[in-house]
């Protein structure tokens, strides 16, 4: 069975599914008695979820940036149309 | 992100609805700026790069096959024109090279474990950090938001492409010239990285004194 050290330095590829099935199994296996690697893993799964609100919590750009951007995009549209 | 409003606003941006381009602008440009910094290094050229992309997807909204969320496509094609951007300007770095030397060691130090390979440290749950508090505490948010953006580019790179754009591993893999294996590495140690930063603030739920992990009788 594999050691903590290892469960944790494979952990993102045993939630993404990306590990073979034998390994995956010994993972799967070691979190099943080692709470501590569980709640490592939550903690992983979460900041991803944490990470993506971080990520899209950007504030709207100033309404002049807008403004430009959208005059960029209409004026482009229009010349591909013509 | 939230694919399905954006798949709400094809219609318009297909018909060349401006109030449809304003909702896209506004959702994603800022957050597309910061991805495209990786690669052009300064702000105002990412937004220069950001602004070529738009162009790029109005005019291309007819080959979006909505198989991927319209979000982790429009990031496909800023991560194009900013590798282009920064091409021509002369920053000639070969993003294959910085990401395997960025997924060199180990993505957590070794002190962080007994020599046996059990933790050294432990981990309550987080059951604090309730759905709410997720999606409202902005202090939170903002020392995630502060570490991602203190990332080494690599990382920086495939955790926005795969965390935050929601995009597949292979677009990822296609768009950064690096291998799949390479890519899970990088975003490894991004998110161990980042999981620490949100451990300084979410309080762990209290842990039973007698060890129950690892060593069992």
């Amino acid at each position: 069975m594999p050691t903590c050290q290892e469960v944790a330095e494979n952990a993102t590829e045993y939630l993404e599914g990306a590990m073979p099935r034998r390994e995956r199994f010994a993972v799967w296996a070691h979190l099943r008695i080692c709470p501590n690697c569980r709640n490592y893993l939550r903690q992983l799964m979460r900041t991803v979820s944490l990470t993506r609100r971080a990520g899209a919590s950007d504030p709207p750009p100033p309404p002049q940036e807008e403004d430009r951007l959208v005059a960029a995009m209409k004026a482009a549209r229009a010349s591909r149309s013509d | 992100m939230a694919p399905d409003e954006d798949a709400a606003l094809l219609p318009g941006l297909r018909a060349g609805d401006e109030a449809a381009f304003r909702a896209l602008v506004r959702r994603h440009h800022m957050r597309l700026v910061r991805l495209a910094t990786v690669f052009t290094g300064a702000r105002a050229r990412a937004e220069e790069a950001v602004q070529d992309a738009w162009v790029v997807v109005v005019t291309s909204l007819g080959n979006y096959s909505g198989e991927a969320p319209l979000g982790a496509w429009i990031a496909g094609i800023v991560v194009n024109k900013a590798r282009t951007r920064a091409a021509r300007d002369g920053r000639v770095v070969s993003f294959a090279d910085m990401a395997r030397a960025e997924a060199e060691g180990p993505a957590l130090e070794p002190e962080r474990f007994m020599p046996d390979g059990h933790w050294a440290e432990r981990f309550g749950a987080w059951s604090a950090l309730t759905p709410e508090r997720e999606a409202g505490d902005r202090q939170l948010l903002s020392r995630v938001g502060e570490a991602l953006d203190a990332l080494p580019p690599a990382q920086r790179a495939v955790v926005l492409l795969r965390d935050v754009e929601c995009q597949e591993p292979a677009a990822i893999c296609a768009a950064l010239g690096i291998s799949e294996a390479n890519m899970r590495v990088l975003l490894h140690r991004a998110r161990v990285r980042l999981r620490d930063a949100a451990a300084a603030l979410v309080e762990p739920e209290a842990l039973p004194k007698r060890s129950t992990f690892g060593k069992r009788a």
